[in-house]
């Protein structure tokens, strides 16, 4: 008898504890943690290690393949003495603020022509992604037979149709052709991310709010000024934000084109970080240029945070 | 390469050479005859703008090797530019390949993850006539050679014969000044020069620093830390510089990387360039009939002489690599003439042995223009000479700072200032600022 009512009462034992365990694991607080565990250990491995490997290299003299020593902040202060450093800061935010606010305008504006309705509308918004699906290397070739004067259609064009004077301007030779000439790919590249994301953001706005507004008179400037404008704004935001990031450690494309040439006109912080840390054998102080990204990065994306909410 | 067939008794060539290769295996404390049979080598290197050259490896050499040694070889090629980042990652990890290919000053800046094969390097030389002096620059650290060299990929003037000849001239200028003037010529009948001024591997330092040295002038002294840039003689290199940029190239030669003058050349925008003979290579199998017009020269003497770059290529072998003696029996095979003439040869001599032996081997039969790469080597240097190779000549040549003093100079500073930046950077790094 024992043995059956042992027999009979174990299932009910078992249910019970499965009801217990899955009460427990669905109670707010531990499921959400579970959820966000295996992604935070994620970050971590992959994220947080780098950077925090990347700060205690700053911090040290570490030639590659040698043990470092800890020097502080002298690799800080060395770059600070350093002349090209501070060619690579402006570089990078010429670089960064150019191509943003390009990518920013452009993008909008096709967006806002991608929400119209067209024939073949589908396949022109595929087609948009193209310079964003390309890898970058790949189409970076494309634009140095574009920019190359012995080559470039550019200058083809410009001495056979418009008569200019052989062999054409050297887009990738000039200092400051080559800086436009970077901005200008760069902005090439990155216009899809926006206009996707916007194209996306515009889609969400009622039809209703226009439809209101046209009737009560609003001219489409106005339609666009006070209502796409303000409700697209959080998407602007988060776009700009990821822009911002990914243009400021731009490095395939420069190095690439230009590997930072003509005389320094085109390095960024991630091209001289690299050049100083792989070419140089300089890991502590090549770490200390790609961590010397991180403060106006920062400074960059609170004050879009700040100017984000005060008009928003 | 056949095996000698050989009675039971009497040891085979195959046998000497497991012996060989477990004595050094003694030498390392390790039980003998442990390393040598049946173990797998990874021989990484970086694919050669010479195709013939991997070639002659995996198809005659790889297989010569794994018959005669009984031990496996990966040869393991990577895309060109992506070898430093590879040695890199291997010197850190202490994983992956036994040996690898270097180029111009590694051997010092991985010394301490690569093991010492002076016995193969003197071995080499003794029984090649000796090396040439030049490279041991390169290759010997604190007095151990860290690296066996090969081959110097030297960068040289190569020139257009018919377009020289258009231009009225019929042999290649001797001097800097001399080349001036022809450029001038040259470039009025719509075939400038074009050296590169960018921020390239090696093109740009190929011919900057030998401009600079023909000058009288330095970066630092053979002390490795007196600063002498500046100095009347960079000034009178920066200014002639600047000349023969304005009056006999393009401007685009500012913004170049190493691949743009050799397509500026082959597609005959330009009539002369620095660079190393794989031009000629390409024109042959692809362009005969402007091969036919390619000569190659020396570069041209300056007020103090004559010079070019160094640019030696060398196989060291990890610290990191169970097989050690297996891959220094490999390194002292391939140093072997047998080995290292047919896989130069494979290479039309683009690789410019260091071994004097070598400088009348029949290879350089093969074209009688690629000589002057062969006769440069005696006035070859590494950037940063007269120092020694140190992390500050390293960081100077990361940071472009002769190539850059240069081109700055070529896109409008003046020559003073120029130099002060050049010199406000090498004090930064040499720690004097």
């Amino acid at each position: 008898m024992a043995s059956t009512s042992a027999s009979l009462s174990s299932p009910a034992a078992a249910v019970a504890g499965r009801r217990r365990y899955r009460e427990f694991f669905e109670r707010e607080g531990i499921f959400s943690w579970l959820m966000v565990t295996p992604p935070l250990l994620f970050l971590a491995a992959l994220v947080g290690y780098p950077f925090c490997y990347g700060i205690y290299l700053s911090l040290q003299e570490r030639p590659v393949a040698q043990a470092g020593t800890f020097v502080g902040l002298d690799n800080f202060v060395t770059l600070a003495g350093d002349p090209v450093f501070w060619r690579v800061a402006a570089n990078t935010m010429i670089y960064t603020v150019v191509a943003t606010v390009l990518k920013a305008v452009g993008g909008l504006g096709l967006a806002l022509v991608m929400n119209q309705v067209f024939p073949l509308k589908n396949l022109v918004r595929a087609a948009l992604l193209l310079p964003f699906i390309v890898p970058t290397v790949l189409s970076t070739i494309a634009w140095m037979w574009i920019l190359d004067p012995s080559f470039s259609v550019v200058n083809w064009t410009m001495i056979n149709v418009f008569g200019a004077d052989k062999p054409g301007p050297a887009w990738l030779g000039n200092p400051t052709l080559a800086m436009i000439s970077v901005i200008i790919i760069n902005t090439w590249r990155g216009l899809p991310f926006y206009a996707i994301t916007l194209l996306a953001g515009l889609q969400t706005i009622p039809a209703e709010l226009h439809e209101a507004a046209t009737i009560d008179g609003a001219s489409t400037w106005n339609r666009f000024r006070y209502i796409t404008l303000p409700l697209l704004k959080p998407v602007i935001f988060i776009v700009t934000m990821f822009s911002v990031i990914f243009t400021f450690s731009d490095f395939q494309l420069i190095y690439v084109l230009t590997r930072g040439g003509p005389a320094n006109a085109t390095h960024l912080f991630a091209t001289y970080a690299f050049d100083i840390a792989m070419l140089g054998g300089q890991f502590g102080l090549g770490a200390a240029v790609a961590l010397a990204i991180l403060p106006p990065l920062a400074l960059i994306l609170v004050a879009l945070a700040i100017y984000m909410r005060r008009v928003g | 390469m056949s095996v000698i067939k050989t009675s039971p008794n009497v040891p085979s060539r195959r046998d000497l050479f497991r012996l060989a290769a477990a004595a050094g295996v003694g030498g390392l404390g390790l039980p003998r005859g442990a390393a040598a049979a049946g173990v797998t080598l990874t021989f990484m290197h970086e694919s050669s703008f010479i195709k013939a050259y991997d070639t002659y490896m995996q198809k005659t050499l790889v297989p010569a090797y794994e018959k005669e040694s009984g031990n496996k070889l990966r040869y393991e090629l990577l895309s060109v530019g992506s070898l430093q980042t590879r040695v890199t990652t291997a010197a850190e990890t202490g994983q992956g390949p036994d040996i690898t290919l270097n180029f111009f000053n590694w051997p010092y800046l991985y010394n301490e993850k690569y093991i010492d094969v002076s016995d193969i390097a003197e071995e080499a030389g003794r029984l090649n006539g000796g090396w040439t002096d030049s490279v041991k620059e390169a290759v010997v650290v604190d007095g151990k050679w860290k690296a066996v060299p090969f081959g110097n990929v030297g960068q040289l003037m190569v020139w257009r014969t018919d377009m020289f000849k258009a231009a009225g001239i019929n042999a290649f200028p001797d001097t800097w000044e001399e080349l001036y003037a022809a450029g001038v010529k040259l470039k009025v009948k719509g075939t400038p020069l074009g050296f590169e001024l960018g921020h390239g591997f090696g093109d740009n330092h190929g011919w900057l620093y030998p401009l600079l040295w023909s000058y009288g002038a330095a970066e630092v002294l053979p002390d490795g830390k007196t600063i002498v840039l500046d100095s009347s003689e960079t000034a009178a290199a920066v200014d002639y510089c600047r000349r023969l940029f304005k009056d006999t190239m393009n401007e685009e030669v500012l913004g170049w990387t190493d691949p743009n003058n050799n397509k500026s050349f082959l597609s005959e925008q330009i009539s002369c360039t620095n660079n190393a003979a794989s031009i000629l290579w390409f024109a042959k199998n692809d362009f005969p009939d402007m091969a036919k017009m390619i000569a190659h020269a020396q570069n041209p003497a300056g007020p103090k002489g004559r010079f070019h770059i160094l640019a030696p290529w060398s196989h060291s072998i990890f610290t990191h690599s169970k097989n050690q003696a297996a891959a220094k029996d490999f390194l002292r095979w391939l140093m072997n003439p047998k080995q290292l003439r047919g896989w130069l040869a494979s290479a039309d001599t683009y690789y410019a042995p260091f071994l004097k032996a070598f400088d009348t081997d029949p290879m350089w039969n093969i074209d009688p223009r690629y000589m002057p790469y062969r006769d440069s080597l005696a006035t070859a240097h590494l950037p940063g000479w007269p120092a020694p190779v140190s992390r500050e000549t390293s960081q100077s040549v990361a940071k472009y700072v002769v190539v850059d003093m240069f081109a700055k100079a070529c896109a409008g500073a003046s020559t003073r200032e120029v130099i002060a930046n050049a010199v406000a950077q090498l004090k930064q790094i040499y720690g004097q600022s």
